[in-house]
C-alpha cells in the first residue's frame, strides 16, 4: 500500500501557502505548513516529509542554513521558492543541497510539474535505475560507457563523457556551475566557468537535435544546468 | 658679525662684550692679589702656573676674546708685580722674556682650544635641538586628520626654527599647482615651484629672496610620487642658506610629504567606504521593494490559477475569469519586474557578473524562458560557426534577448520566423534580432530607447516602453551599442554589439 506522500511547506506568506497547498494536494499529497524556519526544522524532524518546499526569504533566518542543517541527517528533496533578483541565494541554496527552484511568480502548473518530478525521482531512487538511460533518440549505457544516437555510436571525449554521466546521474535536478566544475575538473577550476560552457556546448552539438534550442541539456541562466530526460 | 661668533654668542649671551672684558680684568687682578703674599714662599715659575690656570678658566667660561685679553693682561701683571724690578715693565733678567712668550702662547692656544670645544658643544646642542623639534613635528604630523592641519604644523615649525614664512602648494586633481596661496602671506614664483615639482629636486634662487617672494622650493617627495611643493620665504637680510638648515628643511619636507600621502590614502579609503555603504543601501532598498511588490503578485498569480483546482469545478465563465485574472496578474508581475530592473540599472553603477560563454546558450535560455509567448513565432538562430566566446553577464543578456523577442512577437504577425543572427566584426560582434512586422515608425527612432518611449501607433498595445530602455542600459553597461533599423524586405531589426576582447583558451583534450 502506498501512503500519500507527505509535503512540508515552509513559507511565511499566508496567501502563497494557500494556493501552494491547493496545488500540491491536487497531486495527491498530504501537506503540512510551517511559517518560520525554526518551526520548519522541528516539523521536518518530526514528520519526516517526502518533499520540502522552502521559501528562501523567511523572516527568522536564512533558508540556506536550514538546508545545511537538514542535509546533515536527511536527503529529502527540497524545492526552493525565490525571487528573480536572488541569483546568488539560489546558487547557495543549490550548493547547500537543494534540488530545484521556482522563481516567483510561478504558475500552479509549473509548481505541480516540479513537485511531480521530485516525488517521482524520490520513489525511483530506491530501486536502482538501470545502467541504460534513454532520452530523445539517445541511449547511454553507463555500464559499458557506450553512447548511441539513433542506433549509431557517438564518440565522446573522456571529459564529455564524465560531464554527461554526472548530468544523467541527477535527472531533473539543477546542478550549479560550481558543483559541476568541482566534480569534473577539480576544485581549482571552480572559477573557470567557460570550460563547463564549452563542454556543455559539445554535448549539445553531439546529442541535441537543435543545439541552439536544447531540449535535454537545459541552461539555468546564471545558476547552472539541468538534465531533462 | 660672523655666524661663528653668533653661535658662540648664543651660549654666552648673558654677558655683553664689555662685561666679559671687565670680568677678565677682575679675575686677573684677583689672581695678582692672591699671588702677592705668596711671593716669598713660591717660585716665580709656580706663580706663572697660577696665571695660566686663570687664563684657562677664563677661556672655558668666557670664550676666545676673553682668553686673548686674559693672556695679555696676565703677562703684563706678572711682569709689573712679580718680575724684578717690581712695579715696572722693565725686565732685569732677559730669561723672563722667554717666560712671557711661553705664557702668552700657552694662554692663546688654551683659549683657542677651549673656544673650539665650546663651539662643538654648542653645535651639538643646536643639532639636538632641531632633532628634537623634528621629532615633535613628526609626532604632531602623525596625528593630523586633515591636510590643512599638517600644513599649519609645518609652517609653525619653520616660523619657530628659522623665523621664515612658508607656504605649501598642493597640485589639484589636474596636477596643476595653484599660482598662489593667499593665506600664507608668501609670494610664489610659479615657474620655480613647477620645476621643483617636476624635477623632485630642491630649487633655490637667492636673487629673489627678501622681497617677500619665496626663494626656496622643496618638493614633497613621498613613496609614490611628489605630493606638492614647500615654498619658504626668508626675511630680508637673512644669511645665505647654510647646509645644516637646508638639511633640516628637507627633513621637514619629507615628514610633511609622508603626512600628506597618508592623508590622501585616508581620503581614498573613506570615499571607497562611502561608495560601498551607498551601494549596499541602494541594493537593500531595491531588494526590500522587490520582495514587497512580488509577494502579493505571486499570491495573486497563484490564487487565480488555483481557482481551477476547486472541487466541484467552478462554472465555465468563472474559470475563464480566473484565467484572465491569472494573465493580468502575470503581466503586472512582468511590468513590476521591468520597473525594478530599470531602477536597479539606473541606481548608479551596474555590477556585471561577466563570464566568458557562448552566445548560443543564452539565446537558447531566453527562447525557453519565453516558452508559450513564442508558439506562433518560431525563432531561427543562425550564428557563425567561428563565433568566439564572449564575456557578458548571462542573466542580463538573457533579459535583452527576452525583451527583443517579446517585442518581435508582439508586433510581427504570426507565421514568419524571428531571426537571430550574429556577425563577427573587427573588435566586436554585431547581433541582430529581426522580424517581419510593420517595422519601427520612422519619426520615433531617436527616442525608441528612451525610458517610457512607445511608438505612437502602438500606444493602445500593452507595455510600459521599458523593454528597449532596459536593453540599452544592459548593452551599454557591457560596452556595446544598440540601434534600431529596418529589415530588408520589410520588418524591424534591432542590432546590438558586444566587444570581443580576448577570450580565454580552453585546451583541447588529448584523447
Amino acid at each position: 500500500m502506498n501512503a500519500a506522500p507527505k509535503v512540508l511547506l515552509i513559507e511565511d506568506e499566508k496567501q502563497i501557502r494557500r494556493f501552494v497547498r491547493l496545488a500540491v494536494e491536487e497531486e495527491g499529497c498530504q501537506v503540512s505548513e510551517a511559517e518560520t524556519m525554526a518551526q520548519g526544522l522541528i516539523d521536518a524532524g518530526l514528520s519526516k516529509p517526502d518533499l520540502l518546499i522552502l521559501d528562501l526569504g523567511l523572516p527568522d533566518g536564512n533558508g540556506i542554513d536550514l538546508i545545511r542543517d537538514l542535509r546533515g541527517w536527511s536527503d529529502v528533496p527540497i524545492l526552493i521558492l525565490s525571487a528573480r533578483s536572488q541569483e546568488n541565494d539560489k546558487i547557495d541554496a543549490l550548493d547547500a543541497g537543494a534540488d530545484d527552484y521556482l522563481t516567483k511568480p510561478f504558475s500552479v502548473g509549473e509548481l505541480r510539474a516540479r513537485v511531480r518530478a521530485l516525488l517521482r525521482r524520490r520513489s525511483r531512487s530506491g530501486d536502482g535505475a538501470g545502467p541504460v538511460v534513454e532520452f530523445g533518440d539517445v541511449a547511454v549505457d553507463l555500464s559499458r560507457r557506450v553512447v548511441l544516437r539513433a542506433g549509431a555510436e557517438v564518440h565522446l571525449t573522456p571529459i564529455e563523457y564524465r560531464l554527461l554521466a554526472t548530468l544523467l546521474g541527477h535527472p531533473g535536478k539543477v546542478l550549479t556551475q560550481r558543483n559541476l566544475l568541482r566534480e569534473i575538473w577539480g576544485p581549482s577550476y571552480v572559477e573557470s566557468s567557460h570550460y563547463l560552457r564549452v563542454y556543455v556546448g559539445h554535448l549539445r552539438q553531439k546529442l541535441e537535435d537543435d543545439p541552439a534550442q536544447p531540449k535535454h541539456f537545459l541552461t539555468e541562466t546564471g545558476v547552472g544546468y539541468r538534465f531533462q530526460p | 658679525m660672523t655666524s661663528e661668533e653668533n653661535l658662540i654668542g648664543l651660549t654666552t649671551d648673558r654677558f655683553k662684550p664689555w662685561q666679559r672684558a671687565m670680568l677678565t680684568a677682575l679675575a686677573c687682578s684677583a689672581t695678582t692679589l692672591l699671588a702677592t703674599p705668596l711671593l716669598g714662599h713660591l717660585d716665580l715659575a709656580n706663580i706663572v702656573m697660577l696665571f695660566l690656570l686663570t687664563v684657562l678658566l677664563i677661556a672655558v667660561s668666557l670664550g676666545r676674546g676673553a682668553a686673548v685679553l686674559a693672556a695679555v693682561l696676565s703677562v703684563l701683571l706678572f711682569d709689573i708685580f712679580f718680575v724684578p724690578p717690581r712695579f715696572s715693565l722693565a725686565v732685569s733678567n732677559l730669561q723672563y722674556l722667554v717666560t712671557f712668550a711661553v705664557m702668552l702662547a700657552t694662554g692663546l692656544i688654551a683659549g683657542q682650544l677651549a673656544a673650539i670645544l665650546k663651539q662643538k658643544a654648542h653645535e651639538a646642542e643646536v643639532r639636538e635641538h632641531s632633532t628634537q623639534a623634528l621629532y615633535d613635528v613628526a609626532r604632531q604630523l602623525a596625528g593630523t586628520l586633515a591636510v590643512e592641519q599638517a600644513v599649519t604644523i609645518a609652517r609653525q615649525f619653520i616660523g619657530a626654527q628659522l623665523e621664515a614664512a612658508a607656504a605649501v602648494l598642493l597640485p589639484g586633481e589636474d596636477g596643476v599647482l595653484p599660482a598662489d596661496v593667499p593665506a600664507a602671506g608668501v609670494r610664489i614664483e610659479p615657474h620655480l615651484a613647477r620645476v621643483a615639482l617636476d624635477s623632485a629636486q630642491p630649487v633655490h634662487d637667492s636673487e629673489i629672496g627678501g622681497s617677500g617672494y619665496a626663494s626656496l622650493y622643496l618638493p614633497l617627495r613621498a613613496s609614490q610620487r611628489v605630493r606638492g611643493v614647500l615654498a619658504i620665504a626668508f626675511p630680508a637680510g637673512a644669511p645665505n642658506l647654510p647646509p645644516e638648515r637646508l638639511a633640516l628643511l628637507e627633513a621637514l619636507a619629507s615628514l610633511l610629504a609622508i603626512a600628506v600621502e597618508r592623508l590622501h590614502y585616508v581620503e581614498v579609503a573613506q570615499a571607497t567606504q562611502l561608495d560601498m555603504v551607498a551601494e549596499r543601501l541602494r541594493s537593500s532598498i531595491l531588494s526590500a521593494l522587490s520582495h514587497d511588490l512580488r509577494t502579493p503578485l505571486t499570491a495573486l498569480v497563484g490564487l487565480a490559477d488555483s481557482l481551477s483546482l476547486i472541487r466541484p469545478p467552478l462554472p465555465r465563465p468563472a474559470l475563464e475569469t480566473a484565467q484572465a485574472m491569472h494573465e493580468q496578474a502575470a503581466r503586472l508581475a512582468g511590468l513590476v519586474g521591468n520597473l525594478l530592473d530599470m531602477a536597479r540599472l539606473n541606481a548608479g553603477k551596474v555590477t556585471l557578473r561577466r563570464e566568458w560563454q557562448p552566445l548560443e546558450e543564452v539565446i537558447g535560455a531566453a527562447i525557453k524562458l519565453l516558452g508559450g509567448a513564442l508558439t506562433d513565432h518560431p525563432v531561427r538562430v543562425a550564428l557563425p560557426a567561428a563565433l568566439p566566446l564572449l564575456e557578458f553577464d548571462a542573466v542580463l543578456l538573457e533579459r535583452v534577448f527576452c525583451n527583443l523577442l517579446e517585442n518581435a512577437a508582439k508586433f510581427a504577425p504570426a507565421g514568419p520566423p524571428i531571426e537571430i543572427t550574429a556577425e563577427l566584426l573587427e573588435d566586436c560582434v554585431a547581433i541582430r534580432v529581426c522580424d517581419r512586422g510593420p517595422g519601427f515608425p520612422a519619426g520615433d527612432r531617436g527616442t525608441l530607447f528612451e525610458m517610457f518611449a512607445r511608438g505612437r501607433e502602438f500606444a493602445a498595445r500593452p507595455g510600459t516602453g521599458l523593454g528597449l530602455a532596459i536593453s540599452r542600459a544592459i548593452v551599454e553597461a557591457h560596452g556595446g551599442t544598440i540601434t534600431a533599423g529596418d529589415r530588408e524586405g520589410g520588418g524591424a531589426c534591432v542590432c546590438f554589439t558586444l566587444p570581443r576582447g580576448t577570450p580565454p583558451v580552453v585546451e583541447e583534450e588529448s584523447a
